[in-house]
C-alpha cells in the first residue's frame, strides 16, 4: 500500500459526468464503496464533485445533497485540510476497547470536503483550526479488532489524520 | 381531510426495569386503555417505533405488539429512524386517520436498552451512525453530539457551563414528573465535575441508557367523541418530518436545519407560529441538543439556545415565551430510544389537558415536540399538538 498518490486524478480523469448508468456502478468505479476504497488503498482520496453546484461528496455517491443535482464527476481530493470540531471517544464500541481513548475529529479538506476520521494524537494536543494531513493505513495496522469488519470490508483501508 | 386527536396515552416505569420489552409494552398499554373499551374495539392498526432488534434479538415487533393488545390481523408495523422511531409511528397513526385510512390507531414505542449493558447499548447505538468512514473511525453517539457542542462552543458565547446548566434544569422538571427515571435534582458543580464521555460533553450532558415504553391512541372526530370518558382529547394540529445527511461530518454542526424544516413543516400545517408554542418537548439526548434545537425551532435567536434554561421574562429579545422539557426531558425522564417520541407526546398530552400536576404551565394550549434521530437532524419528527 501506498501513502502518496503518484498520478493525481482529476475531474478530467471521470469517465462520467452524471447521471451515472447502470453500467457505471459497479465495484471498480470509485461510485461505490468497493472502487473508493480500492482507490484509497492505492493512495488517492476520491470524492464526487457536483458541477451544478460544487458540492464534494466523500464518499462518492450517485447524486448531491447540496443540490439534488445527478450531474457527478469524481476528483481526487488535496490531503490536507483543518481540524473542523474534535472530541474523544473514552468508551467506544467493543471493537476499538483496546485502542481508547481514540481522538477523533472533523477536518475540512482544502478542496471544502469534508470527513470525520481519528487524529494520531492526544486529545489535548489537537484544537480547532489545526492543520492535518490524510494518511491512509490498513486496516490492521490500525489495530481494529477483525471481528468488527464485514466479509467485504477486510481489505478496506482506513484514513487517519497526522497534525501538521 | 379528518381530525386526528390524541385520546389516551400511558407510558411504563422508566430505568433499568426486570420487565421484557413485551411487558413493557403491556405497561403502556394498559395504562392508555384504563378507561377504554379493549384496544381491539376502538384501534385499526398499530405502529410500533423500535430502534434496534440487538437488545432482544427480536424484530417483528409490530406483530409481536398487535398480538399482546389483542389485535389480530390488522395493519401493523415496526418504523425504524434510530431515537425518532417513537415519533416516526405517532406521525404514521396520525397520517391514516387524516387520510381516513383507519378511524382509529395505536402508536407506541418500546426499547430494552439495559439487555446488554452499555456495552450493548454503545454497539447497537452505533449503527446509527455513517459506516464506511464513521463508524469505521470508532464513533460513538456521544462523540457525534461532542462534535457538535465543540463547534457550538468555538461559535457561540457559550460555555460548558451554560451546557451543565440545561442539564441541572431538566433534572429540576423531573423532579415533579412521577414518570420520570431520575426524579432527583442536580448542581451545576456536580455536572461539572462529573467523568468525561466525550469532551466536552460529561456524564450529565448525556441522556440515560432507559428501558420503557409508551403508547398513545389517535382517532378521528367520530371515535374522539364516542369515548365520553375521554372528553378532553388534544388535537394533533400539524406534523413535519425531514431527512438530512447521515455522515455527522457532512452537516451544519452549529445550525440543525433538517429540524428547522421539519418544525417549520409542522407551524405550517398547524397554522400556528413558533411564539404560539407555550410547552415544548426537544430532543435533548445531549444538553447541546436542547440550545440547537431551540434555534432550530425558532424559539430563540441564533447562539442563544442556551437560554432556555432563563425564565421567560429573564431571556434576550428574540426569545419566545416557551418552557421547553417540563418532563425532565431525555436526560432526566429518560432515553428508552424508540419511546421517547412517544413520552414526548404523554408530555403534551398532559400539560394541554392539565394533568401536569406540580410542572403544569399555566394556560398551556399549544405544544412543539421535536424528536431526532441519528446525530442531530439525520431525522427529525415534529408535530404541534393543541388543546381543544
Amino acid at each position: 500500500m501506498t501513502d502518496e498518490s503518484d498520478s493525481p486524478m482529476t475531474d478530467s480523469d471521470s469517465t462520467t459526468t452524471g447521471p451515472l448508468a447502470p453500467d457505471d456502478i459497479t465495484a471498480d468505479s470509485p461510485f461505490t464503496l468497493p472502487g473508493f476504497f480500492d482507490a484509497l488503498a492505492a493512495g488517492k482520496l476520491v470524492a464526487a464533485h457536483c458541477t451544478e453546484c460544487d458540492t464534494h461528496l466523500l464518499p462518492p455517491r450517485p447524486a448531491c445533497y447540496g443540490c439534488g443535482s445527478r450531474a457527478v464527476t469524481l476528483s481526487e481530493q488535496p490531503r490536507t485540510g483543518e481540524v473542523i470540531s474534535y472530541t474523544s471517544v473514552t468508551r467506544p464500541p467493543s471493537a476499538f476497547d483496546h485502542v481508547a481513548p481514540i481522538t477523533i475529529a472533523v477536518v475540512e479538506l482544502d478542496s471544502s470536503a469534508r470527513l470525520t476520521g481519528r487524529v494520531d494524537a492526544s486529545l489535548e494536543d489537537v484544537a480547532i483550526g489545526d492543520r492535518v494531513e490524510l494518511r491512509v493505513r490498513d486496516a490492521e495496522s490500525v489495530d481494529i479488532d477483525e471481528e468488527f469488519d464485514l466479509s467485504y470490508e477486510e481489505s478496506w483501508p482506513l484514513h487517519v489524520f497526522e497534525l501538521l | 381531510m379528518a381530525t386526528a386527536h390524541l385520546i389516551a396515552v400511558g407510558s411504563s416505569p422508566l430505568g433499568k426495569t426486570d420487565l421484557p420489552g413485551r411487558d413493557l409494552f403491556s405497561r403502556a398499554l394498559a395504562e392508555a386503555f384504563e378507561d377504554l373499551p379493549d384496544p381491539a374495539d376502538v384501534v385499526d392498526g398499530l405502529y410500533v417505533g423500535a430502534q434496534s432488534e440487538r437488545y432482544e434479538n427480536q424484530i417483528m415487533q409490530g406483530t409481536l405488539m398487535a398480538e399482546w393488545a389483542g389485535l389480530r390481523n390488522v395493519p401493523a408495523e415496526r418504523v425504524e429512524a434510530c431515537a425518532a422511531a417513537g415519533a416516526l409511528a405517532l406521525k404514521n397513526a396520525v397520517r391514516d386517520v387524516r387520510a381516513g385510512v383507519h378511524d382509529a390507531v395505536l402508536a407506541c414505542g418500546v426499547e430494552k436498552m439495559t439487555a446488554g449493558g452499555t456495552e450493548g447499548a454503545t454497539n447497537a447505538l452505533g449503527a446509527a451512525f455513517e459506516r464506511a468512514l464513521e463508524q469505521r473511525s470508532g464513533i460513538t453517539a456521544p462523540a457525534t453530539y461532542a462534535l457538535l457542542a465543540r463547534r457550538y462552543l468555538h461559535e457561540t458565547d457559550a460555555t460548558e457551563r451554560d451546557l451543565a446548566r440545561i442539564a441541572v434544569k431538566n433534572h429540576r422538571n423531573a423532579v415533579a414528573n412521577p414518570r420520570a427515571m431520575f426524579q432527583q435534582a442536580v448542581d451545576v458543580e456536580t455536572v461539572m465535575g462529573a467523568p468525561d464521555v466525550a469532551p466536552p460533553l460529561k456524564l450529565y450532558d448525556c441522556a440515560p441508557v432507559t428501558d420503557g415504553a409508551a403508547a398513545v391512541v389517535v382517532a378521528n372526530d367520530e371515535v374522539a367523541a364516542d369515548l365520553q370518558r375521554r372528553p378532553d382529547a388534544v388535537r394533533v394540529a400539524g406534523v413535519g418530518s425531514a431527512a438530512n445527511n447521515l455522515a455527522v461530518a457532512e452537516r451544519d454542526l452549529t445550525f440543525v436545519e433538517g429540524a428547522n424544516v421539519a418544525a417549520s413543516t409542522a407551524y405550517e400545517d398547524a397554522g400556528v407560529d413558533a411564539a404560539d408554542v407555550d410547552v415544548a418537548e426537544v430532543h435533548d439526548a445531549f444538553t447541546v441538543c436542547e440550545a440547537l434545537l431551540a434555534e432550530a425551532a425558532e424559539f430563540a435567536p441564533e447562539g442563544r439556545g442556551i437560554e432556555t434554561v432563563e425564565e421567560p421574562g429573564d431571556r434576550s429579545a428574540g426569545w419566545t415565551d416557551v418552557q421547553i422539557n417540563t418532563s425532565g426531558g431525555l436526560k432526566a425522564r429518560g432515553h428508552p430510544i424508540g419511546a421517547t417520541g412517544l413520552l414526548q407526546a404523554v408530555e403534551a398530552y398532559e400539560q394541554l389537558t392539565g394533568r401536569a400536576g406540580e410542572r403544569q404551565v399555566a394556560n398551556a394550549d399549544t405544544a412543539l415536540l421535536i424528536n431526532e434521530g441519528g446525530v442531530a437532524d439525520a431525522h427529525t419528527v415534529a408535530h404541534v399538538l393543541t388543546a381543544q
